[in-house]
This record gives C-alpha cells, structure tokens and sequence, in this order.
C-alpha cells in the first residue's frame, strides 16, 4: 500500500511539472491526430478520409496564419490561397530545378516572407475595405503567374517522392511512407501551433493586439504601427507558405489552377467559424468548413452537401459570433451549473 | 524640487481656421502635480495631444528635461515619447478589452522586452526570465493599486473605475518621470474620486513622478494640485495655486461669464 502512495505520488509530481507546461496540450492534440495516420492500415479508416485529415492539418496552418491577422491585428488578407499556393508550386519548381527539399522550402519561406512585408508596408497607407481589395489582386496577380507562366507545367506539377537530408525518400504513391508523411505534417502542424502560441502569449501578440484594439494606446505605449502590421503580415505569409510546402510534401502533386479566390475565402471562413484568437478554434473551424461536408455530408447528399454546410456555417454564427470554439465554455457552465444541483441534492439528502 | 521638467514655449495649434491652442507657455516643475483647467472646448486635451506628439505640426515648441538636458519633443517619434518618461492615459479609456488585466500592463512594459521574437518563439531562458521580472513588476503595481485579484480577468466587463486603475497601472509600468491623466476622475463616483486622490497623492511619493492633469471636478483638482494652469478658447489665462486661481478674475470670468 505505501509503494503504491509512493508510485502514486511521484507520478502526481510529474505530472503536475510537466502538465502545467504550455506545450503540452499541443502535443497530445498532435499524437491523437498522428494516430489517424496510421489508422488505414488496420481497415478502421478508409485512405481517402486520411486524406482529408492531412487537408485539414494543412490548412490548420494556413488559417492559422490568418487567424493572427484577423484575429489578432484587424487585419484583413484575400490573398491566402495566392501563397498557399507559392509555397506549394514554388517548392515543386526548386525541387524540379534539383534544389533539396530543405533549401527549396527556405528560399520560398523567404521569397514569400519579403512579398509579405510589400504587403504590410502597403497596409499602412490603405484601410478596411480597400486593403481587402489589394490583396484580392495580389492573390490574382498570383493565380495569373500560376497558370499562365510555363514553369509552373500548366495543369500540374510532379513533384514526386521526396528526399530528406539527402537519403530518406518518402513518395505519397507507398501506404507506408503516405503515413510516415502524414505523421510528418502533423509534426510541422504541431510546430507551427506551439510557434504561434508563443507568439501570441509574447511581446508581439500583445502588440499586435494593442494595435487593433486602440491605435493610440498603442503608440502612447511605444508600439510601432509601421513595425507591427509589417510583422502581422510577414507572419502570415510565412504561415500560409509553410502550409503550401506542407501540401507539396503530403500530396507531391501540386494543381496550379486551386489557388482561387474561393479558397482564400473559405480559409477566412475557417477562421471566423472556428475561432477568432483561438489555435484549436482554428483546427475546428478547418474541420467544420472543409472536414464535415467532405467526411460525411458528400455520401449522402452528394454535390449538395455545400449547401447544409452553408446553413451550418450560418447557424454556427449566428450562435456563436466569436467561433465555434467559443461552446466549450458553454459545455463548461453547463457542467458546473449540474454539478452545482446534484450537490445541492446530496446535501439535502445528506439532512 | 523646483527644476523645471516641462516647458510649452508659445505653443499655437489650429485645425483649420480653428484656434485650438493659441500661443500657450508654461512650465510644470519636478514632483509637481499640476492641474490644466478650462471650460468644455478651450484645448486642453489638444495641449495633451501635442505634448506626446499625436500632434506634429503645431508651432513653439515643447521640452522634456531628461538627464539635465533639455530634449525637444518634436525631434521624438509618438512611440518614443514612453520611452523618455512621459506617459499618459486618454479622456476616454483606452484599454486592450479582450486580454487580461496583467497582460494589459505587460503592453505598458513594451519597451523594456529587450528580447525579440525569435527568442519569443523559441521560449529562450532569457525571455522566460524577461517575462517573469515584468509580470513581478506588474504584480507589485498591481497590489499597489489594489486590483491584484482581478489580475487574470479581461478588462471587458470591469467596472469603470477599475478600468481607470487599470489604465493608471499601465503608465507606472514605464518607469515615468512624468504621467499626463486626461480626465481621470471623469466618470468616477464621489467615493471613488476620493480614493483616487489618495492615491495620486501615493503615486507621487512611491514612485516619485511629476502629474500633469485635466480634471473638470473643481473640488478635486483644487485639492490635489500644488498649482493649476487655466486656459480658455486655448488661451492663457493664469497659473497659480489653486487658491489664487479661485480668485483669480479672469478665471472666474471664463467659468461663470462676465456680470455685466
């Protein structure tokens, strides 16, 4: 009995060291999503719904880096799937150019980073509305060089198995390796979550957020206006970049005519549904819009399905303004408020 | 006590053909707590606004005596205003609604995170520890402002004068030689006026600032204040202590109008 107490306390101190740190959560978010991976090879899971989670890990990333413009610095970008899309094919380019994976994956983090910035500079002359339309032409501009220019091979580019560090090959075409990739994004998901969590916990989120909130406190607290919606946009670029490079990775086959203006709508929809300033409102708000039609409202209403995932969207706004995540909170008052009556209940019982 | 530590030099302001401050001189001493008073519209809030350097273009010129060097404030960018110690709150609170009250006073620490985001991202010892002796310090104002266990709480849904502490709190943050409260008793109770007397009173001799204050509560600025600057259609009218201002006829005048 008293090893047992013994066991059990030093598990308690371990755990409640390792539990309090921040990083945690996000890892075991990570495993139960890497096990989804694996689940096809045991016939639980049929291999095109890993594929629909490996879109939704992808696009977790993407939203993400929306998420800290909208979300955290009133920002607005309908450019997204413009660099999505950069760092899809541009990985596809430098790798078909012979470029390794890893300095390929560089130079497109960086060539879209400094598009950002233009971006962020530009932001500071225009606002609103018209800062919306800016970037809307960015994002066409982007989709123009895509399909028009031919080094982006017209319909498609291969890409085809990747090497890591010169020697691991990975191709999405063998079941195994598909999961070894699979389980790869979702490490680079987990990444940029815990990335952006300590963005945003930082100097930087709170700035960030000071700028949108009240532009003069800001400056009166020495917050750099110029400083701030440059890092908001870069930041956000690099977030949508590494999200295209992910999508390079996993499918190695990469379309040059997806990078729409609908889907950088539907990214700002992810972020709107799932949660505004919320890391796993955003994962929630990728399942909801992209998830649940393409899981499960495809087998029985077929084409159709957009139009309930339409009329939940709706609802999910209308009840939740600030993002679905937002129930969590609801389940949780919920929970107390019964809890609260069952021990009312025992009390009077009790006398 | 008496070295100057602020000085308007025939500041003039217009917005148009609107002459919101017109050739205004005075001078605020260290570990003074001046008041600026005047009716509704006669530019003080605009004076505020050219001080910190949300105003550029106005004429004069203001000085900030840091150091024993007498720094023109023109030369300094609005965000770099903080970071000479001169801070200020706004008429109308302005405060981050959806982060948490420390974190709100981590915003006023802006510039003492000398660490930058890479070292943010990665969590480095050295931001960790950077972070940790930043929230002490806020810990310690806060305790000292009595709003320590409201501490984790948004600042949406606090009432008005904890919005006010807050926003007070945020300014200690940076160390200041001087803190410029625009209204900060507007909106307050008279309970709530009376404790906030006090504790500028505090603020002054724990943390040794000069204040510069807009208050339109008569009782409480004629209080407070070693001495009191009245201006009127942004003009200068006088700067007395606060007894002589009372009887002062040109002051009288712009309050209560002429008996004719």
């Amino acid at each position: 009995m008293k090893i047992l107490n013994q066991v059990e306390n030093f598990f308690g101190i371990i755990s409640k060291k390792i539990g309090k740190h921040p990083i945690v959560p996000f890892i075991l978010f990570g495993l139960v999503i890497a096990s989804i991976g694996f689940l096809p090879h045991t016939g639980l899971m049929r291999w095109g719904t890993m594929g629909v989670f490996a879109y939704i890990v992808i696009f977790t990333v993407v939203a993400m880096g929306l998420n800290l413009l909208l979300g955290f610095s009133g920002l607005i970008s309908l450019g997204t799937a413009g660099f999505v899309g950069a760092g899809a094919l541009g990985l596809g380019v430098f790798i078909n150019l012979g470029f390794p994976f890893e300095l390929a994956a560089l130079m497109v983090l960086i060539i879209a980073g400094s598009m950002g910035a233009l971006i962020g500079l530009f932001s500071l002359k225009v606002e609103g509305i018209y800062l919306a339309i800016a970037t809307l032409f960015v994002g066409e501009i982007l989709r123009q060089i895509y399909t028009q220019l031919e080094i982006f091979g017209g319909q498609a580019i291969r890409i085809g198995a990747i090497r890591f560090f010169g020697f691991i090959e990975l191709s999405m075409i063998n079941q195994f390796q598909r999961s070894i990739l699979f389980l790869l994004i979702t490490t680079m998901m987990v990444m940029m979550m815990i990335i952006m969590h300590n963005i945003v916990k930082s100097k930087t989120g709170r700035a960030l957020m000071a700028m949108s909130r009240s532009q003069h406190a800001a400056q009166a607290m020495g917050i750099s206006l110029l400083k701030y919606r440059l890092t908001a946009f870069v930041l956000a670029t690099l977030f949508a970049t590494f999200g295209g490079i992910m999508y390079g990775l996993y499918y190695q086959n990469v379309p040059t005519t997806a990078w729409t203006l609908d889907l950088s709508l539907f990214v700002i929809a992810m972020v709107v549904v799932g949660g505004m300033k919320s890391i796993y409102g955003t994962f929630l708000g990728v399942f909801i819009i992209h998830g649940i039609p393409n899981l499960w409202l495809k087998n029985y209403f077929g084409d159709i399905s957009y139009i309930f995932s339409g009329i939940l969207i709706i609802l999910v706004i209308i009840f939740y303004p600030y993002g679905f995540v937002y129930i969590w909170y609801d389940l949780k008052r919920l929970y107390i408020k019964h809890k609260l009556r069952w021990m009312k209940k025992q009390v009077i019982k009790d006398e | 006590m008496s070295k100057p530590l602020l000085v308007l030099e025939n500041v003039s302001m217009h917005f148009g053909g609107l002459k919101a401050v017109d050739n205004l001189s005075f001078t605020v001493n260290e570990g003074e707590i001046v008041g600026l008073i005047g009716p509704n519209g006669a530019g003080k809030t605009t004076v505020f606004n050219c001080i910190t350097q949300f105003y550029k273009n106005y004429q004069g010129n203001i000085y900030f005596v840091k150091e024993d060097q007498s720094l023109d404030l023109r030369d300094i960018d609005v965000t770099k205003v903080i970071a000479q110690g001169l801070v200020r709150t706004f008429q109308n609170v302005e405060l981050i609604p959806d982060l948490s009250i420390l974190d709100n006073l981590l915003v006023g620490a802006h510039n003492q995170f000398k660490t930058g985001i890479v070292a943010h991202i990665l969590r480095t010892k050295k931001a960790r520890e950077e972070e940790k002796t930043l929230k002490e310090k806020a810990y310690g104002i806060l305790k000292f402002l009595d709003i320590f266990e409201l501490k984790d709480f948004y600042v949406k849904g606090q009432p008005y004068g904890v919005m006010k502490k807050i926003e007070i709190a945020r300014t200690l943050m940076s160390d200041p030689k001087m803190i410029i409260l625009d209204e900060p008793a507007a909106g307050l109770n008279d309970r709530e006026t009376d404790e906030l007397e006090v504790l500028i009173n505090e603020i002054k001799k724990q943390y040794k600032t000069t204040i510069l204050l807009i208050e339109h509560d008569m009782s409480f600025v004629m209080n407070i204040c070693d001495r009191i600057v009245a201006i009127n259609f942004g003009k200068f009218l006088a700067m007395d202590t606060p007894k002589n201002i009372q009887k002062n006829a040109e002051v009288q005048e712009a309050y209560l109008g002429r008996d004719e």
